[in-house]
């Protein structure tokens, strides 16, 4: 046998088993981590002291330690909080409204569809869906050329197209299946919000609902429903049916099932996916521009707000974004010990 | 209760799994479905339990027709070969967790969980995760939440087959005794002819989604219905060998069998036990043929003779001591042979 010598070389380079690092890997690796902890965090901490600075000291330069490089002062803490006063609350409670309501709606009812698209097996005849549209275009045809009122367009309409379903349906032959409707979900998604924002804002306009939570929730909602469809499918489709069938056969309805089995079991998954999505609607921008104005503004509209007609106000910036990023942090510190995976174990075979 | 299947189909599909089956299971019966993968055992049970709907028939439990009865109420209790215990729920709430969904109180629930827990050996179990249990226990607690309630019958889909070799003997002892101090009409399917023989009052083999024989383990092991049962009952399985009757005997190349009163006919199959047959000099015996193997299990020696092509298995004395490819002489019991059809496998009847 050749078995190479043990030079200091190959001490450092070689790792002694499989799981773990070689001595040299083991520092070059730390070390490049260590780095990169410092761009993530050098721009938090950057934050939080301009909180602390004054304008002076800002345009300064780049001073980082504060009693040495620059006296701390309060002054923008006190304009934001005693200054502004409820002009900084009232969009922080809508914010923590908006986000949270949204981000609660938008998982359970994607997580609905989600379980559906993974248990259901659907087969929607295009031939109908077609119809569907056709009957769609008649109706607006009738309502805005013939006049003739939504009210009883409408039902005629549903009517003629259960009937037209149920006598030629069955002749269809080609139908879609739940891969089609979830690539039709999340294709839902791929489309920018920016081409829907004006119809978005038209929409609430006409039944009176422009700067109203229940606007941003529903719109969020919306915009968000496609990612949890497609994240929590994944999470569902990983639990055995044996789970299912033995609590159907122990008595359980479905909706039991899903709130007592299924739910719990894909905890990881709601963890994760619902603070994707509170982040989502936390520091969504475009939408709330448009459909919020005063009573429900949002913070990201107000730290946008301090870049005024006085130029960039970066301490008054820097304290919003602070308060602004604590209830996420703290959500996320909360949520991240369910987003451990292993919960399956131990519920089938040995 | 009373189980009754009338001539119940299953198709998926063309692909027809179960055919024109009819068992009637009675009262605290305990009845083994028997069969190879694929048999269309399992969607039987699954039919009963109400998990899968039939393609036509009927399906009885007690004096009731629950055909097309939701599974939640059909009052079955289901073992799964996975056990399908609900990861996330201790051993307590696992048991439990039937009872819980009729709505029991608190303390009826408890004392139901423990007396159940007990008769399994559970009790210092209870706060446990199934992660944290052996297979062995896991399957016990599988079978306690079966027990928990008083089912109309237990169904149990192989709920052996994860064990390892002496849990399963074991098992299958407290498993045998369970069901007869309890009473409770059981269907349990394994493709295990061991468990099946061990534990059943009767033995229902399926083949090919045909019901083959349904009998007392006795009789399906002496007087099978046809080839497909005869050779799938016993290990080693029954030796089959193709010859002819004539002139009151069964005839081959290699020596002849008298049968006594027998209609002579073409080709017919021969079965006989290999427990039936006894080696013996050459020159006396009814059969020829050569040593193929030997094999010393302890308490006896399986030798297997090749006779012709035809491979034949004769349990000898575990002190029989034959060398390879010598010439050996086959005795056999003809009250305990059986004769074949050589087209549909049928059993003839002398």
């Amino acid at each position: 046998m050749n078995i190479p010598e043990r030079t200091l070389l190959r001490r450092l380079f070689l790792p002694y088993d499989i799981t773990s690092m070689a001595p040299a890997t083991r520092v070059l690796v730390y070390t490049i981590l260590v780095l990169w902890l410092l761009v993530v965090l050098f721009p938090l901490y950057w934050l939080f002291i301009t909180s602390f600075k004054l304008p002076v000291q800002v345009n300064d330069g780049p001073d980082f330690l504060p009693f040495i490089d620059f006296e701390p002062s309060m002054h923008a803490w006190r304009y934001i909080f005693v200054d502004l006063g409820n002009d900084t609350l009232r969009p922080y409670i809508n914010s923590v409204i908006v986000a949270f309501c949204a981000t609660i709606v938008c998982v359970l009812v994607g997580s609905f569809a989600a379980y559906a698209l993974v248990r259901i097996q659907y087969r929607v005849k295009i031939g109908n869906v077609l119809a569907f549209l056709v009957f769609l275009g008649l109706t607006v045809f009738t309502v805005t050329s013939l006049g003739v009122p939504l009210f009883a367009a409408a039902p005629v309409a549903i009517i003629l197209f259960f009937f037209f379903v149920a006598a030629v349906g069955r002749y269809f032959q080609r139908a879609l299946g739940n891969d089609d409707i979830l690539f039709w979900i999340i294709s839902n998604r791929i489309l920018p919000p920016v081409v829907v924002v004006l119809p978005v804002y038209l929409m609430f306009q006409r039944v009176g609902l422009l700067d109203t939570h229940i606007a941003l929730i529903a719109t969020y909602t919306a915009v968000n429903l496609p990612i949890v469809v497609w994240l929590m499918r994944d999470f569902f489709a990983g639990i055995p049916l044996d789970l299912e069938e033995s609590a159907q056969i122990d008595g359980a309805s479905r909706l039991r099932i899903f709130f007592t089995i299924v739910l719990p079991l894909a905890r990881p998954g709601l963890a994760a996916t619902s603070l994707l999505i509170l982040i989502l609607a936390w520091n969504e921008y475009l939408l709330a521009l448009f459909i919020s104005t005063a009573d429900a503004q949002t913070m990201p509209m107000l730290v946008a707000a301090q870049n005024a007609t006085r130029g960039p106000q970066w301490w008054y910036m820097s304290v919003l974004i602070v308060i602004m990023i604590a209830p996420i942090v703290l959500t996320a510190a909360l949520l991240q010990r369910h987003i451990a995976r292993g919960l399956l174990v131990g519920a089938i075979k040995g | 209760m009373r189980v009754r299947m009338i001539d119940v189909r299953k198709s998926f599909g063309k692909n027809e799994v179960v055919k024109n089956l009819s068992l009637d299971v009675a009262d605290g019966e305990f009845l083994v479905l028997l069969g190879e993968s694929g048999c269309g055992k399992t969607t039987a049970l699954r039919m009963v339990a109400g998990l899968e709907t039939v393609s036509g028939g009927t399906i009885e439990i007690g004096d009731q027709d629950v055909t097309n009865v939701l599974p939640k109420y059909r009052n079955v209790a289901m073992v799964f070969q996975s056990y399908a215990l609900y990861p996330h729920m201790t051993v307590a709430r696992n048991i439990g967790y039937p009872l819980k969904l009729r709505g029991t109180p608190a303390a009826e629930l408890d004392a139901a969980v423990y007396a159940a827990a007990e008769k399994v050996h559970l009790e210092d179990l209870l706060h446990r995760y199934p992660r944290q249990l052996s297979g062995g226990q896991r399957q016990r607690v599988a079978l306690a939440r079966a027990m928990v309630r008083t089912p109309s019958a237990f169904l149990m889909d192989e709920p052996l087959s994860n064990l390892d070799a002496k849990l399963r003997i074991a098992m299958r002892v407290e498993l045998k005794r369970l069901q007869s101090e309890l009473g409770v009409t059981t269907i349990y399917v394994t493709h295990d002819q061991v468990e099946a023989m061990t534990l059943a009052h009767r033995v229902a083999v399926m083949d090919e989604g045909v019901l083959q024989q349904v009998a007392p383990p006795k009789e399906i092991y002496d007087d099978p219905a046809n080839l497909f049962v005869a050779r799938f009952i016993g290990a080693p399985a029954m030796n089959i060998v193709r010859g002819r009757v004539e002139n009151g005997s069964f005839a081959v190349r290699e020596g002849t069998v008298p049968l006594g009163s027998v209609a002579a006919r073409g080709d017919v199959y021969l079965g006989f036990r290999p427990e039936d047959a006894a080696l013996a000099p050459v020159e006396e015996a009814m059969l020829r043929a050569r040593i193929y193997s030997t094999e010393m299990t302890g308490n006896e020696t399986i030798v297997t003779c090749d006779m012709n092509g035809e491979q034949v298995v004769i349990r000898a004395d575990k002190d029989y001591e034959g060398a390879l490819d010598a010439a050996v002489g086959i005795e056999l019991d003809p009250g305990k042979a059986r004769l074949f059809d050589c087209d549909s496998g049928n059993r003839i009847r002398r």
